[in-house]
């Protein structure tokens, strides 16, 4: 049975009047995938600055690897990984400058900083300025930087947003691979698509609380409205939309008589999405 | 304390420093210019006054005055006298009428014209007239019985400061003052860009990246502080008090460039923080160079002890006992403005 890399208690955060985070409390087991979802101002980062040491709770408890931050900063902080929203990087030093900087930081010796860019596509640019590199090659420096010390336990804030297709399923691809790895993986997300695809469970947090957090297949089954869509062809040759709700008693019915009945063109089922999900817990989008 | 990790950030900062041209230029550019400024300028002191005299007698005294330091160069006219001050070869001239011993035999006043240049500053003008109340009591044998003098005091007789050496705690205090800049930068860059954010999710912590940059701050300060007295012979009396005094001012202009480094947003703002900051610390160093343009009040300002200490032990060789209140003084300032700015950073940083 797999341990709990991360286990929040009732962590709380506020900045004067306002309460950023609420008493939450959550576990992420080792190997896990977590997409953390909500909108701007939900506490999102203010979670991951307690997770990984940068703020002190006012109340409440993180612990990381069976360690609780507040009191093993220094300890934790050796074996977590992070990778930043916006783009931190020395812009006027090469990736591989970069990385030998965090490498020292950690204190890894020996380091092989060009296998690391090569493993995030960055192989041929390794010397040029990171201040000469487009937003991509940034990210995926971005990413590189966080694994330097082959973290036990990555966050990752947005790590694909405003990234081309083709970078952002290589940035995937290596999140997959670290958490074969063994890594446990915080993904802080407004991609539903993202999150849906990677993580093994996501938590909603709203206004500073969590909403619910689940697999996103339980979530779906749990808050989520199936249906099955249709377009019919009427007499005069026009095309209609038809919605059948799955799920109910009187769902075979009503699809014997929609065949029965109307010359279907197309036919296909369609589930609720996270955001629909998110939206329908929240009553408010992720870019609210 | 991680030494690993603060010697990794420190070296860091060195290569963005010189990477960064503008530093390196004027880093090295600094120094170049204020040590040639220092050869160029006079290394010695012209004691002599130099008055013009017309005197178709010369009274007696005249002849004492001059082992007193001063020239008497005579103009063969009152006219040619007046023309000479006007033109700036004197910087005063004295005209004696030709009855001036008869008057003095006879218990008369006689009358001297003194001119002076339009700009002769008022303390040589009071200078001259003493000089002629001088000349009369020596005539009419009213002058005091004069004791030999007592000074009380270190005796700057023969002493005076060439303008080049006077001018030395002033560049001393120039050099270390720019690197505020350069430190105010790495740091609100650091801040600003949240590179300092990805730091401290590794083992460094807060106390960490402060000694780290204060390490970077005290070495381009008192690095360079240190080459530029030492070529000049700024260290050539008292050494080890003048290195003493650069650390502490290396720590002061530390504690100035953490506190424009919390202040500062970007290159612009920082050297705007800047300017004020130089204006200010600047002031005591020109109460050195020109005395009397600066009161009491630069007192307040904590660059005077550093460079007031440096002015004394450096061209009077003032000991541990002279100046060792300008060093606690000195050293109260450069730590509450370590601290200062440590916790404005601190504050920035959450």
């Amino acid at each position: 049975m797999a341990h709990d890399a991360i286990v929040a208690e009732e962590l709380t955060y506020w900045y004067g009047e306002l309460v950023a985070v609420d008493h939450i409390s959550f576990h992420v087991a080792e190997g896990e995938i977590l997409g953390f979802l909500g909108p701007n101002g939900a506490g999102k980062t203010t979670t991951v600055k307690m997770l990984t040491g940068l703020l002190k709770p006012k109340a409440g408890k993180a612990m990381l690897l069976g360690m609780d931050v507040a009191s093993n900063v220094e300890k934790v902080q050796g074996d977590i990984g992070v990778c930043f929203e916006d783009t931190n990087l020395y812009e006027q030093i090469s990736a591989v400058g970069n990385l030998k900087l965090f490498a020292r930081l950690f204190g890894i010796r020996p380091f092989d900083a060009n296998a690391l860019l090569k493993r995030v596509g960055l192989a041929g640019r390794e010397k040029d300025r990171v201040e000469t590199y487009s937003k991509g090659l940034k990210q995926r420096l971005m990413v590189a930087r966080s694994m330097v010390n082959r973290p036990r336990v990555l966050f990752l804030d947005e790590p694909t947003t405003g990234l081309d297709p083709t970078s952002a399923e290589a940035i995937r691809n290596i999140i997959l691979e670290e958490c074969e790895r063994g890594a446990t993986v915080f993904l802080t997300t407004h991609d539903m698509v993202e999150a849906d695809k990677l993580s093994d469970r996501v938590a909603f947090m709203n206004e500073g609380k969590i909403v619910a957090l689940d697999t996103p297949h339980n979530l779906k089954q749990q808050y989520g409205k199936r249906a099955l869509k249709a377009k019919i062809a009427t007499r005069n040759g026009e095309l209609e939309d038809r919605e059948i709700t799955l799920d109910t008693p009187e769902t075979p019915q009503a699809i014997r008589e929609l065949f029965a009945q109307e010359k279907v063109v197309t036919v296909h089922s369609e589930e609720a999405s996270l955001e629909d999900i998110f939206i329908r817990l929240t009553g408010r989008g992720l870019y609210a | 304390m991680n030494l690993r990790a603060i010697g990794a950030l420190i070296s860091k900062d060195f290569s963005l420093f010189f990477r960064n041209r503008f530093f390196a230029l004027m880093t090295a550019l600094g120094i170049i210019f204020y040590l040639a400024i220092y050869f160029l300028m006079p290394s010695s002191v012209d004691e002599t006054l130099v008055i013009g005299l017309y005197a178709p007698v010369m009274p007696p005294a005249f002849e004492q005055f001059e082992e007193e330091g001063l020239e008497f160069q005579i103009a063969e006219s009152e006219a040619a006298l007046k023309e000479a001050v006007i033109e700036g070869e004197y910087l005063a001239g004295i005209a004696l009428p030709a009855d001036i011993m008869d008057r003095f035999a006879s218990g008369q006043k006689p009358k001297i014209n003194v001119y002076f240049a339009a700009d002769t500053p008022e303390e040589l003008k009071d200078g001259v007239e003493v000089l002629i109340k001088e000349l009369a009591y020596q005539e009419t044998g009213l002058g005091f019985e004069a004791s030999e003098p007592e000074i009380l005091g270190p005796d700057m007789m023969g002493m005076q400061i060439p303008p080049r050496d006077r001018m030395r705690p002033l560049f001393a205090i120039f050099i270390m003052l720019f690197e505020i800049f350069g430190l105010a930068v790495l740091i609100s860059e650091e801040v600003e860009r949240r590179t300092a954010q990805a730091l401290l999710v590794t083992p460094m912590t807060v106390n960490d990246l402060f000694a780290a940059k204060g390490a970077v701050g005290m070495t381009l300060a008192f690095g360079q502080a240190v080459l530029f007295m030492g070529i000049v012979g700024g260290m050539s009396q008292q050494p080890l008090i003048i290195l003493v005094t650069l650390l502490l001012g290396g720590v002061l202009v530390t504690g100035v460039g953490f506190l424009l480094g919390a202040l500062g947003k970007d290159m612009m703002s920082a050297m705007g923080w800047f300017v004020i900051a130089l204006i200010i610390l600047a002031i005591p160093s020109f109460g050195v160079v020109f005395p009397g343009t600066v009161s009491g009040w630069a007192k307040v300002i904590p660059s005077y002890y550093l460079v007031d200490t440096v002015h004394r032990v450096s061209n009077f060789g003032a000991g541990w006992g002279d100046i060792g209140y300008n060093l606690l003084i000195l050293l109260g300032f450069a730590l509450a403005l370590v601290w200062v700015g440590t916790m404005a950073l601190r504050r920035k940083l959450q």
